[in-house]
């Protein structure tokens, strides 16, 4: 069960009843905090920052092949733009986003009163703001950013300047935060539910980030130690991937992928975790399946293990080895199948209504399952071998991260934000925003399917005549999809400033996870007094 | 009187019991990440490069499943 009803929870008091809801105030309080409010706040300000920053790449990007011909950027400046859109997207906006959202909702959905460590948890958010400055501050050091992909491939990563060093001093930042967050959000769900919380009652956001956090814990490590590999062959004379002194690059690509397959999930359980949340809510039912959705996002990360060559299908494997991760990749479809029958299901028959969290998870749904689809076509070895590296994987790939963990972060956001500010979200302003984004995703991305197929490859700064017209639309798509997230920046800002009905305790009538239970906004201490669920 | 201090007493010592299992917790996770760091640079070094890389991948998935399927059992 997902679901606590609010009968079965007691001692749900909190802080502000007892008259110690004080906290710190001014720029310190962000500072020297351990709240994990306020911790989760900054990570999701952090993210959003990066979002934008990582966006204006992506549109430079776009303004450049929005005709053929090279016309405002450099070939080498436009490759940079590519590998650092990727790098600050993944590692700055999504991910810090999800840990945003673990921060404020995790104590508060399993009834603890902060996270386990809460001077690491201020440590793991630090950390963060000097590696961006590093990654963005690449641009400005001699020879530029790094330029050969987020995938950080050798021999360009051996060979470039010094931005590819600071971006690996990045990742390692990064991934050490990353890694101290997973550490404290396992023991916290582990050690710190609340009395009658069992595992198998706990909420799906909450499963879905303790399984993400394995997934940090396991492949973090092996990124670090492969980018580390990397720059002892830049700078200390070793050949681990340095193909000149006897290195194997192709070993890098396997190291990497080991590591870069997980990624993708630990970027997506999360927002399977929301929508899980959202659906039930406003379908006003409970989760279908609740245990089959549990197995299934465990089978998911387990099986995200064995997939990884299916990047790197033509690098020159054997026959077996090619045909061993295509039907491994292509059993993953079972379990997030699974969940997409389980999410359809909880629609069916309930009383459903349209507020904007439910629209963007039905529009996660459906855009989901779209880039679901085209990553089985991508799974197929014969089929691959001609799409590798043209603008259909650039496609698939954004309808999973974009349409997926965006548009379930967009809508954990509108779900949460009564709670995490008091005040309930412009319903016009976030009906605006999901329309807006959604058609200009769609004017922005279904081209690059048709490109693709069409043989476009991907990071190149000019294209051939025959794909002119595809790449106009998706470039004015592009700005179109830039300027809607400032709908919902206008939004944010109105729930900060309470301007907006005030927000009750339970805004959603089908909601019924223990957050619910605090009045909003939720008080700077909550559940001291552990609450006992039944 | 000397019932809340024996409340106390008693919070005090769940207190310490949680902090201690929550480092106990932590330190376990720190030492497996850290033994895959360490293990994917030594996998590289030593002779059998891809048994190394077999055996460290194998060490990895099997972490995952038994550290998620001991939960699920719960």
């Amino acid at each position: 069960m997902s679901t606590i009803p609010h009968d079965h929870v007691a001692g749900d008091d909190h802080a502000s009843e007892h008259g110690h809801d004080h906290h710190p105030s001014g720029i310190m309080r962000y500072v020297l905090t351990t709240n994990h409010k306020d911790i989760g706040t900054m990570y999701l300000l952090f993210s959003l920052t990066m979002f934008f920053v990582g966006g204006v790449f992506a549109l430079t990007i776009r303004a450049e092949l929005f005709e053929p011909g090279l016309q405002i950027v450099h070939p080498e400046f436009f490759n940079s733009l590519t590998t650092l859109h990727g790098l600050i997207m993944i590692f700055g906006a999504i991910m810090p986003a999800a840990v945003g959202f673990a921060n404020w909702q995790i104590p508060m959905m399993i009834g603890a009163p902060d996270m386990a460590f809460a001077r690491m948890n201020n440590w793991s958010f630090w950390l963060l703001p000097p590696a961006a400055i590093m990654l963005i501050g690449s641009f400005f050091v001699p020879g530029g950013a790094a330029a050969g992909g987020w995938t950080l491939y050798p021999p360009l990563s051996v060979q470039a300047g010094m931005g590819m060093d600071l971006t690996i001093f990045a990742i390692h930042i990064m991934g050490a935060s990353s890694i101290m967050g997973s550490i404290n959000i396992i023991t916290t769900i582990l050690n710190m539910r609340a009395p009658g919380m069992t595992m198998m009652k706990l909420p799906l956001f909450v499963w879905t980030w303790l399984i993400t956090a394995y997934l940090l814990i396991a492949v973090m490590p092996v990124l670090a130690g492969s980018v580390t590999m990397l720059l002892t062959d830049r700078h200390f004379g070793t050949s681990f991937f340095n193909a000149a002194g006897g290195g194997d690059p192709v070993l890098f690509q396997h190291v990497f992928w080991f590591f870069g397959h997980p990624e993708v999930y630990i970027m997506i359980l999360p927002a399977f975790g929301i929508v899980s949340e959202i659906i039930p809510a406003f379908a006003r039912k409970p989760l279908f399946g609740y245990a089959s959705m549990v197995y299934a996002v465990s089978s998911i990360a387990i099986l995200s293990f064995i997939v990884w060559a299916h990047h790197m299908f033509t690098v020159g494997m054997p026959a077996a080895g090619l045909l061993f991760f295509m039907y491994a990749t292509m059993l993953i479809a079972v379990p997030t199948g699974v969940k997409v029958f389980n999410w359809l299901a909880t629609m069916w028959r309930g009383s459903m209504t349209f507020e904007t969290p439910m629209l963007f998870a039905i529009g996660f749904l459906f855009l989901f399952t779209m880039g679901g689809f085209t990553g089985l076509v991508l799974a197929l070895t014969p089929i691959d071998v001609q799409l590798q590296d043209t603008y259909y994987v650039v496609a698939h790939f954004h309808y999973v991260l974009v349409a997926g963990s965006l548009f379930a972060f967009f809508g954990g956001a509108y779900y949460w934000l009564p709670k995490w500010t008091g005040t309930m979200y412009d319903e016009t302003l976030g009906k605006w925003h999901f329309w807006t984004i959604m058609i200009s995703f769609n004017i922005t991305f279904f081209p690059m399917h048709f490109l693709g197929v069409a043989g476009m490859p991907r990071r190149i700064p000019d294209y051939a005549q025959q794909f002119a017209d595809w790449n106009m639309v998706a470039s004015i798509g592009a700005f179109g999809f830039g300027l809607s997230q400032l709908i919902f920046v206008w939004a944010l800002i109105k729930c900060i400033r309470g301007d907006g009905v005030k927000a009750p305790a339970k805004p959603w009538e089908g909601a019924d996870t223990l957050e619910w239970t605090l009045p909003s906004p939720a008080p700077y201490h909550t559940f001291e007094t552990p609450p006992v669920v039944k | 009187m000397m019932s809340d201090l024996s409340s106390k007493a008693v919070h005090g010592h769940a207190d310490a019991r949680l902090r201690s299992t929550n480092v106990r917790t932590a330190i376990v996770l720190a030492s497996i990440a850290a033994v895959f760091f360490v293990g994917i640079v030594v996998a590289k070094l030593v002779g059998d490069t891809s048994t190394a890389m077999s055996v460290l991948g194998a060490a990895v998935l099997l972490f995952l499943v038994l550290a998620i399927g001991r939960n699920l059992r719960k």
